[in-house]
């Protein structure tokens, strides 16, 4: 990780916000998706008609930004960190399901994501630590 | 799940890792050789397109599954992301990183499965 900027231009505060980004735009396409479903047109299958949609225009615009950042942090932390660090969204989605969209969460379904977390702890540790010395 | 559902999750699934392995590439090299660089724009253009794809297949999923059920297999994706950045793109991988991404897939395709 050379020459690591801080403040805003901090890596893993810019992992965070495309983290975030990406979190809120999950949902705004849920939402948008089901507003304008037609699974009898073999069209939608492409998903085009989901531009229909306001909600799904919104989802573009933070998925644009969470874009520009994520490609901030290639810049400076290696795929095999970043990409694993930025599935912590694969646990954020089913728990804001469970509570935004009355999802349901199953027993097998909260050991996976208890199994994700303990994935996350070990690829973020040795940074953790890195962080600490400098 | 169909078979035609399956494949689309599939080729959605391949062109998101092959576009994050050549965006990496892209923006490895801005640190040496700056933005202002038509292999750049090639890169990252190229990086662009196969996430649209990915984008819109996705959409086109979402229109017939539970989000909370679709989305956890992108977590695959993480297993390939990891193994091919480390062959291809020639990054460092320990022990701890492997067991990390295996543990983050399984929880996630569990959540799928659930």
């Amino acid at each position: 990780m050379r020459g690591r900027p801080s403040g805003f231009g901090n890596p893993w505060l810019q992992l965070g916000l495309s983290v975030a980004c990406v979190l809120v735009s999950e949902f705004l396409l849920k939402r948008g998706a089901t507003d304008i479903a037609a699974p009898d047109s073999a069209f939608s299958w492409t998903g085009v008609n989901g531009l229909a949609s306001p909600l799904v225009w919104w989802a573009i615009l933070l998925i644009v930004v969470s874009f520009i950042s994520w490609l901030y942090v290639l810049r400076y932390v290696p795929l095999t960190v970043a990409y694993p660090l930025s599935r912590i969204v694969d646990v954020l989605v089913p728990l804001g399901c469970w509570i935004f969209l009355g999802e349901l969460i199953s027993t097998l379904r909260w050991c996976g994501i208890a199994l994700v977390i303990i994935g996350l702890a070990l690829v973020a540790k040795p940074i953790a630590q890195i962080e600490e010395r400098l | 799940v169909s078979l035609l559902a399956f494949f689309f999750i599939v080729v959605s699934l391949l062109s998101f890792v092959a576009a994050q392995l050549i965006l990496k590439r892209a923006m490895e090299a801005t640190t040496t050789t700056g933005f202002r660089n038509i292999r750049f724009v090639f890169k990252v253009t190229t990086g662009i397109f196969l996430m649209t794809i990915s984008f819109f297949l996705t959409l086109g999923l979402l229109q017939r599954f539970d989000l909370s059920y679709l989305y956890p297999f992108q977590g695959l994706s993480v297993i390939f992301i990891t193994l091919t950045a480390a062959i291809v793109l020639k990054e460092k991988l320990s022990l701890r990183l492997i067991v990390g991404a295996v543990l983050i897939s399984a929880g996630i395709v569990l959540v799928s499965m659930s």
